[in-house]
C-alpha cells in the first residue's frame, strides 16, 4: 500500500525541502521505491538540494497539462536508483495547477512508488492547499522558535480542517546546548503548544549547509548528525519503533576530561 | 412582548432572527442598537438571517444588507417563507432558503457551546452564549462569547467575554496567559512576567479588568 505524505510548515526557511530530500533518500536507502515531488511551483529548489537541476527537461506542470508523460518528467537520483524527483516548473506560478490536478498526479505516482513525498510551499494559500490535496498524511516541520511554532499551529489547524488526519511533527535545527542554557525552546515547550505526535528531532548541523549547497543529501554522509536524525525519522515513518534521540555535537576535549572526573557534559544528555 | 431581534446559535452557526410582524423600520432600529452594542462580537461574523413570514422588497433587503455591512456582519443566507423576499436576496447575491420558522425552539439565552479540542492560531470560536473549552487556546486564536468563557487548559490567545455588552461576564482558565483579554467594552493586555501557575479568573472590577486566583475569587 503506497503512501502519499506532504511535508509542510507554514513559515518559510525551517527545512521543508531539506527534510523532503533527506527523508526521500533515507527511505530509498531502505530499498523502498520513492518519488519526491516539488510542489513549490515558481520557486523550485528541491532539484537544487538534490543536485539534479541540470537534468530537468519536463516538470510537474508539463505532466499536468499533458505535454509529456509522467515517466518522462521523473528524474532518477544520482546515487539512489530507487529515488525519483518530479521537479516543479520554474517559469509558472501556483495557479498553473489545481487541487484536482494534484490529487490525480498523486494517484498516478501511487501506482509506481511505495512512498510519494510532496514538498509544500510556505504559506497558507493555494500552493499549500494544492500540496496537501492529494496527501494521505502530513508532516509538519518547525524550528524551536516562537514565530515558526505559531505558524505551525496555524497549519495544523488547517490540516485538521482538511481532514488529513493527525499530522506529525519534525523539530528541526534544535541546539541542545542553547536549550540547556534556557535560551531556546525545548522539545517539551514546542510539544506543549502544538499538542501533536513528534516523529523526530533534527539537531542544528553546519554540514547541512555545505551538503545542501553541493547538492548531496546529508543522509548519505554517515558522519552527519542531521543525516542520522533523518534516517531515524524515515525508519519511524516506515513503521519501525525507534526511540527518539537528540544527536548533539561530539563532546569536545574539555568535556571528555570533565567526563572522566564524573562531571556530565552540559547539553549532551537526552 | 418578544424582542424584535434575537441571536441564536444553531447547527450552521449564528442565526439572526428578525421579528416578522413588527414595523420594518422598528426592526431595523432594534438591529442597529443590538449591533452597536455588540460591535466586537459581530465583527467579521457570518449569520443566517431569518425573517420568517415577512415579505421584503428589494429596497428593504438592500437596507438590511447596508446596515449589516456597516457593522462588518456578513449574511451567509436568508431564511424566509416568502418567495419575494428570497428573490430580493438572490438578486443581491445572497443565498436564500425557504426555511419555515424553526419549530418551537425554546428560548435558551444561556445555552452554552462546548468545545473539546485545541483552538489553534487563526481559528475563531464565536457563540452568543457561554463557551466552555476543554483544551488549550493557543496564541493567535480568538474566542468570542456573549457570555462567560471557561478554558479547561492553557489560555494563550485572545478571549472576549460578554461581547454583546455584558459587563458581568467572566473568563477563567487553568493557566491564564492570554495575549489579550476583553470583557464587554474593556480591554486588558496580558501582564508581563510569568503566569501564577494556578487557575485564575478575570472579571470587571469597577472600570477595569481584574485577574485573581480562583481560590480568592470564590470567597
Amino acid at each position: 500500500m503506497s503512501r502519499v505524505i506532504t511535508i509542510t510548515s507554514g513559515k518559510g526557511g525551517v527545512g521543508k525541502t531539506t527534510s523532503t530530500a533527506n527523508l526521500g533518500a533515507a527511505l530509498a536507502m531502505q530499498g523502498l521505491k520513492v518519488a519526491v515531488v516539488d510542489a513549490d511551483i515558481g520557486l523550485r529548489n528541491l532539484d537544487v538540494v538534490m543536485g539534479l537541476e541540470n537534468r530537468i527537461v519536463y516538470d510537474l506542470v508539463d505532466v499536468v497539462e499533458g505535454r509529456c508523460r509522467l515517466r518522462q518528467a521523473l528524474i532518477k537520483d544520482k546515487h539512489l536508483p530507487d529515488l525519483c524527483l518530479l521537479p516543479a516548473a520554474q517559469t509558472r506560478d501556483k495557479d498553473a495547477v489545481t487541487a484536482d490536478d494534484m490529487i490525480a498526479l498523486a494517484n498516478q505516482l501511487r501506482a509506481e512508488f511505495d512512498y510519494v513525498l510532496i514538498d509544500s510551499p510556505a504559506g497558507i494559500e493555494a500552493g499549500f492547499r494544492n500540496a496537501i490535496a492529494g496527501a494521505d498524511e502530513v508532516l509538519i516541520v518547525t524550528t524551536p522558535e516562537v514565530a515558526a511554532v505559531r505558524d505551525a499551529d496555524r497549519i495544523i489547524g488547517l490540516v485538521e480542517a482538511f481532514e488529513k488526519g493527525h499530522p506529525r511533527l519534525i523539530i528541526n535545527r534544535l541546539k541542545p546546548r542553547m536549550v540547556s542554557r534556557g535560551e531556546m525552546m525545548s522539545i517539551d515547550d514546542v510539544l506543549q503548544i502544538l499538542a501533536i505526535d513528534l516523529i523526530g528531532v533534527v539537531p542544528e548541523d553546519e554540514q547541512i549547509v555545505t551538503s545542501t549547497n553541493r547538492g548531496e543529501v546529508a543522509v548519505l554522509d554517515r558522519s552527519s548528525r542531521a543525516g542520522r536524525a533523518f534516517s531515524e525519522i524515515a525508519r519511524r515513518l516506515a513503521g519501525e519503533d525507534v526511540p527518539i534521540t537528540v544527536f548533539d555535537e561530539n563532546p569536545g576535549i574539555l568535556n571528555r576530561i570533565f567526563g572522566a572526573f564524573g562531571i556530565r557534559a552540559r547539553g549532551s544528555e537526552r | 412582548m418578544t424582542a424584535l431581534v434575537a441571536i441564536k446559535g444553531g447547527k450552521e452557526g449564528l442565526r439572526l432572527h428578525l421579528d416578522e410582524s413588527a414595523v420594518w423600520s422598528d426592526v431595523l432600529g432594534a438591529l442597529r442598537s443590538q449591533l452597536d452594542q455588540g460591535a466586537q462580537f459581530f465583527n467579521g461574523a457570518r449569520v443566517v438571517v431569518d425573517i420568517g413570514n415577512r415579505v421584503l422588497t428589494g429596497d428593504q433587503f438592500a437596507e438590511l444588507m447596508a446596515l449589516m455591512r456597516e457593522h462588518h456582519l456578513e449574511a451567509s443566507a436568508l431564511a424566509s417563507t416568502s418567495r419575494e423576499s428570497r428573490s430580493a436576496a438572490r438578486a443581491a447575491g445572497v443565498m436564500a432558503r425557504p426555511v419555515a420558522r424553526s419549530i418551537a425552539a425554546p428560548d435558551e439565552p444561556s445555552e452554552a457551546l462546548f468545545v473539546w479540542r485545541t483552538v489553534r492560531s487563526g481559528q475563531i470560536v464565536r457563540h452568543q452564549g457561554h463557551i466552555t473549552i476543554v483544551g488549550d487556546v493557543n496564541a493567535g486564536a480568538e474566542v468570542i462569547a456573549g457570555g462567560n468563557v471557561v478554558v479547561w487548559g492553557r489560555l494563550r490567545g485572545t478571549v472576549h467575554a460578554g461581547a454583546l455588552g455584558d459587563r458581568l461576564a467572566m473568563i477563567c482558565a487553568i493557566e491564564l496567559r492570554p495575549t489579550q483579554l476583553r470583557i464587554a467594552d474593556l480591554i486588558a493586555r496580558a501582564p508581563d512576567g510569568l503566569a501564577s501557575g494556578r487557575p485564575e479568573v478575570a472579571y470587571i472590577d469597577g472600570n477595569q479588568i481584574a485577574v485573581e486566583s480562583w481560590e480568592r475569587y470564590r470567597r
